[in-house]
């Protein structure tokens, strides 16, 4: 009873979106138009993070939160790589991550997709030639996108999932 | 000499023959001549069984071999039925103990193995053919000797010896029951035929002290709660052919037994009699498979199963026993049938599972099932053999299990058209009783396979697995046929059932009950039933989801790790194992459990948060049986201190005896009347 008091008191908590008022709704619309061609459903995304200072995932989780909400848009984060089409890779490789994220990689279905977000997944960042980094992102798996940033805001991240839909082979019977 | 007096000449012959080259020859040829006896013998039992049903022949042999009287056989619908059953699972475990028994070339007496087997074969069809108290009884006590010679194969086992003995006490107690039931049917006659019992009028006391005889003693080779301690021991550590064979049917000489006694000599009885069947059926049924749950032991699961499957025979039998009371033959008939139906069915497919479990254990040395898994692969033959025995135990359509569990729960179903209190509490719960057990059935082969065969390995020798060869795979394959014919085909086996019944202690003769097309229905009771339009419906289904896949799905593979969430060390020891599986189960009944867990861990020395290892037991204690066999044992502990002060060791002493003993019998015999 209390939980049905409270979410009559509190009410809804986000905001309301007017028509093409932000960048990241725009990029998200695109997403959500982009993945329906490809693939007929939402786009799945399974976030790895490979040993970053959190700041990108901050930015990710943005993303999900009640201001934007991008799961209206069907980009779904999903809890196994087994159901993604896409990763989303955080971070400077630390050796303990390495062979987790080598192995995320082949459990993954073809075809799929890499987006490496943050300068980190790029350069490796402050963190370059520190004993327990193997590398950047691209030294272990192969990526399609890189989104620069430290961190990234969620629009860039969004226009990264949006550059890397266009290398998903288009499928049978879809134009 | 007719076709029938041949086919037991036969019998008789093939099973002499193989039992004497097994013993004169040595090596392979005295284990394949004597199989091949073996295997010839049950041909012609199961041919003798066909031939008597088929044409309806009544063969009556007397023959004065047996001193005091003369060996008598009569074939009957029920004798026929039961030759059937022993010659089906006879004959595959022949084929399969030919190639099984090779490996205990130079450990163990192949001789004694071979003879032993061909004696008990023999003894299964003489068994249900004897037609006075004495051939029955001698018979059952060669049966009952023969497979504890056979249990005691791998004689240099503990568990083995341990094993054997507790078989030897619980049949020979049963046995005592047998030999006193008979005195009392027979009024103290042991010569007298089975046709003197039938016409025999007894006082209803009398009938009642036979009937519960004959239900302990036939119980205790049936194995039903209580007396069905032997059976989990007995089984894993024979040979297992020998399981599958005493599985299969030598338990099964109970479930005909307590039939020829209760229907056939006494012609039935008060209600309570089929009630308690009924009851202890249920019983059996219930805890048989709850016990099976928790065993990791792939035989000892699979005997906990044969007390299941007996307590669901005894269920069919006790609805036709309490139908039979209440003048209601159509039902009484559709009960016997359907607990005679499981006893066939249950005679193929445990013998499938042991003779599969049997190739597990030749493959990979080892019973436990946590150290298998994986063999899918390895051993593809054995394991659809595997599966196809345990869809049908678990009573999956179209296999024969779902056959005839379908027909008991019709049978107690049935209930419900007597008007008394008693009946209308007693059905239902019976029939919930068996819906339970056959719902935890299936949860215990999903496990029973699915930790077996697959998965990874857990040890190297699942890892290094062989198929088995090829005569095991025969004898598993003509099981396998065996289990789909007899389920697609009930519209057969019905009616061949009800007239075998027909005449048999006041049953009806004709089987108008069972009217057949594709679709089956059961007067009395409100059922129908297709099997083949089942198998029909499910072969469209299979067809139609292979058939789109082919046609629209990506069949690119690319074979992969399973995904253990990016875990570095993933290794075959973190899947999931038997006891995992039932926990959940043992949680729920764990008042009937009792179960304890022991958990040690050593920390390193260092840190609390570094573990160097840890030790997890865990262990089910069945009170039921402790509290029940305890006392009993303790009283007999305490009798054998007792007599041994009269054995002595000292010959004198023992001459004294005799000397004693023949003075008073010499008074006693002379003594003036």
């Amino acid at each position: 009873m209390r939980l049905f008091a409270k979410i009559l008191k509190v009410g809804l908590v986000t905001e309301p979106l007017g028509p093409g008022d932000d960048a990241v709704v725009r990029v998200a619309r695109a997403v959500e138009a982009k993945a329906r061609k490809l693939l007929g459903r939402a786009v799945a995304i399974r976030e790895v993070d490979a040993g970053s200072c959190n700041g990108c995932e901050v930015e990710i989780t943005g993303l999900m939160s009640p201001v934007y909400d991008s799961e209206r848009f069907g980009i779904h984060f999903v809890a196994s790589p087994r159901h993604a089409d896409l990763l989303l890779v955080t971070g400077p490789v630390t050796r303990n991550m390495e062979i987790p994220l080598l192995k995320t990689y082949e459990a993954t279905p073809d075809p799929k997709v890499v987006v490496a977000v943050g300068d980190c997944a790029q350069t490796c960042g402050v963190f370059r030639g520190s004993y327990a980094v193997v590398g950047s992102v691209d030294a272990i798996i192969p990526v399609d996108v890189f989104v620069g940033g430290c961190p990234p805001e969620p629009a860039d991240i969004l226009r990264g999932i949006l550059t890397a839909l266009d290398r998903l082979p288009v499928r049978k019977g879809r134009a | 000499m007719t076709i029938a007096s041949w086919l037991l000449y036969i019998i008789v012959g093939a099973h002499a023959l193989g039992a004497l080259a097994a013993l004169g020859l040595r090596g392979a040829a005295g284990r394949v001549l004597g199989a091949t006896g073996a295997g010839a013998g049950s041909l012609a039992t199961l041919g003798l069984g066909a031939w008597c049903l088929g044409t309806g022949t009544v063969l009556a042999i007397t023959a004065p071999i047996l001193p005091l009287t003369g060996l008598a056989l009569r074939v009957d619908g029920v004798s026929a039925f039961f030759l059937i059953v022993a010659g089906v699972a006879g004959a595959a475990a022949s084929v399969y103990g030919a190639a099984y028994s090779a490996h205990y070339e130079g450990r163990y007496s192949l001789r004694l193995l071979g003879a032993m087997w061909n004696v008990l074969l023999l003894s299964l069809p003489i068994q249900v053919l004897a037609d006075n108290a004495l051939t029955f009884l001698m018979t059952w006590e060669v049966m009952s000797l023969s497979a504890y010679f056979l249990v005691l194969t791998e004689h240099d086992r503990r568990e083995t010896v341990r094993a054997a003995n507790w078989y030897l006490v619980v049949t020979h107690a049963g046995f005592a029951a047998l030999v006193a039931a008979f005195l009392l049917l027979a009024a103290g006659d042991p010569t007298a035929s089975f046709a003197a019992m039938r016409s025999a009028v007894l006082a209803p006391g009398t009938r009642d002290a036979v009937f519960v005889l004959a239900l302990i003693g036939f119980g205790a080779k049936a194995g039903i709660v209580p007396l069905h301690v032997w059976l989990p021991m007995a089984h894993p550590v024979a040979p297992s052919h020998v399981s599958a064979l005493m599985s299969g049917v030598v338990i099964k000489m109970g479930v005909y037994g307590l039939l020829r006694v209760s229907l056939d000599l006494l012609g039935g009885g008060p209600a309570w009699w089929g009630g308690l069947a009924l009851g202890v059926g249920a019983v059996s049924a219930l805890l048989g498979v709850l016990y099976a749950l928790m065993e990791h032991d792939l035989k000892r699961l699979l005997a906990y199963h044969s007390i299941e499957n007996v307590g669901i025979i005894f269920m069919g039998l006790g609805a036709g026993l309490v139908f039979q009371s209440y003048g209601l033959p159509a039902l009484a008939t559709l009960g016997f049938v359907a607990g005679l139906y499981h006893t066939l069915n249950h005679a193929c497919f445990k013998g499938l599972l042991f003779l599969g479990a049997g190739s597990v254990l030749h493959a990979t040395h080892t019973r436990n099932m946590e150290e298998l898994g994986g063999l899918i692969h390895r051993m593809p033959r054995t394991a659809v053999g595997f599966l196809i025995g345990a869809a049908a135990i678990s009573a999956l359509p179209p296999l024969n299990g779902f056959a005839s569990e379908w027909l008991v729960f019709q049978a107690l179903l049935g209930g419900s058209t007597i008007p008394r209190a008693e009946i209308a509490v007693v059905m239902p719960i019976a029939v919930a009783m068996l819906a339970l057990t056959s719902g935890l059935a299936v949860a215990c082969f999903v496990k029973a396979f699915g930790i077996t065969f697959l998965a990874l390995p857990r040890s190297a020798e699942a890892a290094q697995a062989q198929e088995a060869p090829l005569a095991m795979q025969i004898g598993m394959g003509a099981l396998v046929l065996a289990c789909v014919a007899l389920g697609l085909a009930p519209f057969f086996v019905v009616p061949v059932l009800g007239s075998a019944l027909g005449g048999v202690g006041g049953l009806p003769t004709a089987s108008v009950e069972f009217s057949l097309g594709t679709s089956f229905r059961v007067a009395g009771a409100v059922g129908q039933m297709s099997p083949l339009l089942v198998a029909l419906g499910l072969a469209l289904l299979i067809g139609l989801t292979l058939g789109s896949l082919r046609a629209f799905a990506d069949r690119r593979l690319r074979p992969g790790d399973t995904w253990g969430c990016g875990r570095i060390g993933h290794t075959a020891r973190m899947e999931y194992t038997a006891t995992a599986f039932a926990e959940p189960l043992r949680r729920i009944f764990a008042e009937l459990y009792r179960p304890t867990q022991d958990l040690s861990i050593d920390f390193h020395p260092a840190s609390r948060y570094f573990v160097e290892s840890i030790e997890y037991r865990s262990a089910i204690h069945p009170w039921f049986e402790q509290a029940l066999y305890t006392p009993v044992l303790r009283l007999l502990r305490g009798a054998a201190h007792r007599v041994r002060r009269l054995q002595a060791g000292s010959l004198h002493l023992y001459l004294t005896y005799m000397t004693i003993v023949l003075v008073v019998l010499l008074i006693v015999a002379r003594w003036p009347r």
